[in-house]
C-alpha cells in the first residue's frame, strides 16, 4: 500500500513518487476523491519544502492547518493566505485560525484591521 | 482476596481457581529459584488471576520487563518468559539469550505462551538458533479472565480489529476454547443464541470442539442455562455515545486498565499529609475498583445523576453508626461496637474516595464543552439533522479537537444515518486532511471499512425503524428511580442489551424484521445434555444466561444488564463476558493507523 509505504520513506523525492504511485492506483480504482486528497497532499508537501529552503522554516510534515498556523506565528501572512486560497479552506476555520494567532501574539492592530 | 468474585450468581472463583492451578503446576516444572520476564501488556491480566505473593511461594524471586540486550543480573536458577506469541517478541527473547550466552552463564531458561504457543513463533526461535536453549516451552491458557462477581474478559485489546478489519479469526478460536473451558467447569450450556457473522463462526467452532470429544460426556449439572453470542458491529452505536453511569464516566474520563483506575493527586492528597513527601503529591492514585467494595458495588451502575444522592445519604449513615458510641453503656455495647470499627472505618475512607471521585467528574459533566457534545450526540441519536454538516463538529474541528473525540461523533452521525451523503462524508474527510494531517487517511478507509463512517448505498435508512421498533430512544428516562435501561445514557437504550431483553421475553421471532436490517445472521442451536442432569427448576428460580460480546462491551452497557437482572419480574440473570472492555475512545483508537509514528 503506497501511502504508508510513503510514510515510511524518509527522502523526500521518493516519498513523493511514492504518493504519486498512490494517485495512480486510486485513479484505476476511481476513487477519486481519494486521489484528489493526496494529490492535495503531494502539493502541500512541495509547497513546505520550497518554504524551508527559501526562509529556512520547519514545516515538512505538518498538516495544512498547522502549517497555516505556524506561517501566521512567523508572520508570514502572505503565504497562509495563498494555502487558505489555493486549498479552499472552509472561511470559518480560517478566521479562527487566524484569529487566534493573532491575539497570541497581541497584535492587535493587525486584528483591528478585519 | 478474591471474595467479590464468588459473591455472584454464578461462583467465578472456580474459573480463578482453576487458572492458579495451572500456572502453579508450570511454576513447579523449573525446578529451583526463578526470574520472570514479563511481556509488559501481560502483566494487568495475570494481576488478576494472581499477586506476587503466590508467585513468591514458588521461588520467584525476581521479575522483569522485557525489553532487548541483557536480562538484569539476579541470581537465580531459571529465567522464564512470559509473552504472547508474536514474532517482535521473539527475536527480543533471542537477543536477551545471545548476549547471556556470551557470558557463559549456566541458567535455564523456560517460555510460557499467554494464551497459546504458535509453530510460527517456535520456528523463528529455531532460524534464529535458541530453541534448544529452553528447556521447557509451554503455554497457558488464558483465555477467559474473571475481572467481577458476573463479568469475565479475555482483555484481547484488538479483537475487533483483527476480527472486522483484518478477517483474522484468532480471537474466535479463542474465545471458543475458552467457552469449552468454561464449560468443562460449569457443565454444558444447553442453549445456544446468537446474532451476527463472528456469532456464528464461535458457535459453529464450539460445536465442532464439542464433537471431537464426543467420548467423554460432561457430567457436571448446567450452571448456565444459555448463552447468548452478540457481534459488536450489530450494534456499532452504542459504544460511540458517552457512557453516563459512574463506571462508565470514570473509564470515559480517567480509563479503567484491568480493573484498576489511575486518578489525578490534587483531590486526594490531603491524606497524605504525614508522609509529607512531594514526589507522593505528583504519582497519580491507583484505586482497584470491583464489587468487594460495598459502597461501589451500590453505586458504580448508577446513572451520575444519582451518584451525588446516594453518596450523601451513604455519609449519613456513617455518621449516624458513628454517633452510635455515645449510646454504648455496657462493656458488652462498647465491644461490640469497637468490633465494628474496622469495618466502619474501611467504609468511611471508601466513602471519602468516590465522594472525590465524583466531584473531579462533576467539573467535567457540568462544563460546557461536555454539555455541547452531549446534545449533539443525543440529537443524532433522535434522528435530529443527521444527514448535513454538523456545524459543531466543524468548530471542533476548527479547535482542533482531540480526533478521537471527531471521529467518534462522526461515526455516529453516520451510523445514525445509515452512512453519510458523498458530498457531506468528503468534506469531513477533507477537513480532517486539512486539519490534522493527510497520514489519517488510512484511519478514515478503516473506519469505512467497518461501516462505521460510510457513504450512503441505499436511499432507505433503516435506523429510524430500528430505533422505533426496539425503543432505543426513551424520553423519559428516569435516572434516579430507572425503570428501563435507557437510564445508563440518559435516554438512549443501548442495541445490544434490547436485543438480550427480547431475547429473554418475548423471543426473538418478534422482532425478526429488524434483526434482518441488522448485519450478520442470527440462529439458534441446542447442546445436548446427558439424561438425568436437566435441571428441575423450582419455583421462582430465576434463569441465568452468559452473554458474549464479540469485540467489546462498554460499561454502561454491563450496567444495564445488571439492572436487568435485578428486574424482579425478569426471571433472567446475566454473566457478562467479552474480548475486552471497551469505552468510545480505546475502540476508535484501536481502529487507527499511525504511519507517521511507524517512520524509522
Amino acid at each position: 500500500y503506497y501511502v504508508s509505504a510513503s510514510y515510511r520513506e524518509k527522502r523526500m523525492d521518493i516519498r513523493l513518487s511514492l504518493l504519486q504511485s498512490a494517485v495512480d492506483e486510486y485513479n484505476k480504482a476511481k476513487n477519486d476523491f481519494a486521489a484528489k486528497a493526496t494529490e492535495d497532499e503531494m502539493r502541500l508537501l512541495r509547497f513546505q519544502r520550497k518554504l524551508d529552503e527559501d526562509k529556512a522554516t520547519e514545516l515538512l510534515g505538518l498538516s495544512l492547518q498547522a502549517t497555516m498556523e505556524a506561517l501566521l506565528a512567523l508572520g508570514f501572512h502572505k503565504q497562509a493566505e495563498q494555502l487558505y486560497r489555493d486549498f479552499k479552506v472552509p472561511e470559518k476555520r480560517y478566521w479562527w485560525l487566524k484569529l487566534k494567532s493573532l491575539a497570541k501574539k497581541e497584535e492587535w492592530e493587525e486584528l483591528e484591521k478585519f | 482476596m478474591a471474595a467479590h468474585l464468588s459473591s455472584g450468581r454464578v461462583n467465578l472463583n472456580i474459573l480463578r481457581e482453576a487458572a492458579r492451578k495451572e500456572l502453579r503446576v508450570f511454576l513447579d516444572k523449573c525446578a529451583g529459584s526463578k526470574a520472570i520476564v514479563w511481556d509488559e501488556y501481560l502483566t494487568g491480566p495475570f494481576g488478576l488471576i494472581a499477586q506476587y505473593s503466590l508467585l513468591k511461594e514458588h521461588e520467584v524471586e525476581k521479575m522483569f520487563t522485557l525489553k532487548s540486550g541483557r536480562v538484569p543480573p539476579a541470581d537465580v536458577k531459571n529465567v522464564i518468559f512470559f509473552v504472547r506469541p508474536r514474532l517482535e517478541l521473539m527475536d527480543i527473547i533471542v537477543d536477551n539469550v545471545f548476549s547471556e550466552d556470551k557470558l557463559h552463564s549456566s541458567r535455564d531458561f523456560h517460555i510460557l505462551f499467554v494464551p497459546r504457543r504458535s509453530l510460527l513463533c517456535e520456528q523463528r526461535l529455531k532460524e534464529q538458533g535458541v530453541l534448544g536453549s529452553f528447556v521447557n516451552i509451554e503455554e497457558y491458557i488464558l483465555d477467559l479472565i474473571p475481572c467481577d462477581s458476573d463479568l469475565l474478559s479475555m482483555e484481547y485489546e484488538s479483537a475487533f480489529r483483527e476480527c472486522y478489519l483484518e478477517n483474522d479469526q484468532t480471537s474466535l478460536y479463542h474465545t471458543a476454547k475458552g467457552l469449552i473451558n468454561l464449560q468443562a467447569l460449569y457443565g454444558t450450556i444447553p442453549q445456544i443464541y446468537g446474532k451476527g457473522e463472528c456469532a456464528r463462526h464461535v458457535a459453529n467452532m464450539m460445536l465442532r470442539m464439542k464433537r471431537e470429544f464426543a467420548g467423554s460426556q460432561n457430567q457436571i449439572l448446567p450452571v448456565f442455562d444459555s448463552l447468548l453470542l452478540l457481534d459488536r458491529n450489530v450494534d456499532l452505536l452504542t459504544p460511540l455515545a458517552t457512557q453516563l453511569t459512574y463506571e462508565g464516566l470514570i473509564d470515559e474520563i480517567y480509563g479503567i486498565t484491568n480493573g484498576y483506575v489511575k486518578l489525578p493527586p490534587e483531590k486526594f492528597a490531603e491524606k497524605k499529609q504525614g508522609e509529607g513527601s512531594k514526589d507522593l503529591l505528583t504519582e497519580r492514585k491507583k484505586l482497584q475498583l470491583n464489587s468487594a467494595e460495598e459502597l461501589y458495588a451500590e453505586i458504580r451502575d448508577k446513572n451520575f445523576n444519582a451518584v451525588g444522592a446516594a453518596l450523601s445519604k451513604k455519609a449519613k449513615i456513617i455518621s449516624a453508626a458513628f454517633e452510635e458510641r455515645h449510646n454504648a453503656k455496657t462493656v458488652v455495647e462498647i465491644k461490640q461496637f469497637v468490633s465494628q470499627l474496622p469495618h466502619m472505618q474501611a467504609a468511611r475512607s471508601s466513602l471519602a474516595n468516590h465522594t472525590s471521585i465524583a466531584e473531579l467528574i462533576k467539573e467535567i459533566t457540568t462544563s460546557e464543552a461536555f454539555f455541547d457534545n452531549l446534545t449533539v450526540e443525543q440529537e443524532f441519536m433522535t434522528g435530529i439533522d443527521t444527514d448535513k454538516v454538523n456545524t459543531y463538529i466543524e468548530d471542533r474541528i476548527a479547535q482542533k479537537e482531540k480526533l478521537t473525540k471527531i471521529l467518534r461523533l462522526m461515526c455516529m452521525q453516520s451510523v445514525c444515518n445509515n452512512g453519510l451523503k458523498q458530498k457531506v462524508l468528503d468534506y469531513y474527510k477533507r477537513e480532517i486532511f486539512q486539519a490534522y494531517g493527510y497520514e489519517h487517511m488510512l484511519t478514515l478507509n478503516n473506519l469505512e471499512k467497518m461501516g462505521l463512517f460510510k457513504p450512503q448505498t441505499s436511499s432507505r435508512n433503516n435506523y429510524p425503524t430500528i430505533r422505533k421498533t426496539l425503543k432505543l430512544w426513551m424520553e423519559d428516562a428516569n435516572e434516579q428511580n430507572p425503570n428501563d435501561i435507557s437510564y445508563v445514557y440518559s435516554g438512549y437504550a443501548p442495541l445490544s442489551i434490547r436485543l438480550t431483553q427480547l431475547l429473554a421475553r418475548p423471543g426473538w421471532r418478534s422482532i425478526e424484521e429488524v434483526l434482518k436490517m441488522l448485519p450478520g445472521p442470527h440462529f439458534e442451536e441446542r447442546q445436548q445434555l446427558p439424561g438425568g442432569l436437566h435441571k428441575k427448576r423450582h419455583q421462582g428460580e430465576n434463569r441465568t444466561t452468559l452473554v458474549f460480546f464479540l469485540g467489546g462491551v462498554t460499561y454502561a452497557e454491563i450496567a444495564a444488564l445488571r439492572f436487568l437482572s435485578q428486574m424482579e419480574d425478569g426471571g433472567m440473570e446475566y454473566v457478562i463476558a467479552t474480548t475486552k472492555l471497551i469505552n468510545g475512545t480505546s475502540w476508535i483508537g484501536s481502529l487507527m493507523d499511525h504511519p507517521a509514528s511507524k517512520a524509522p
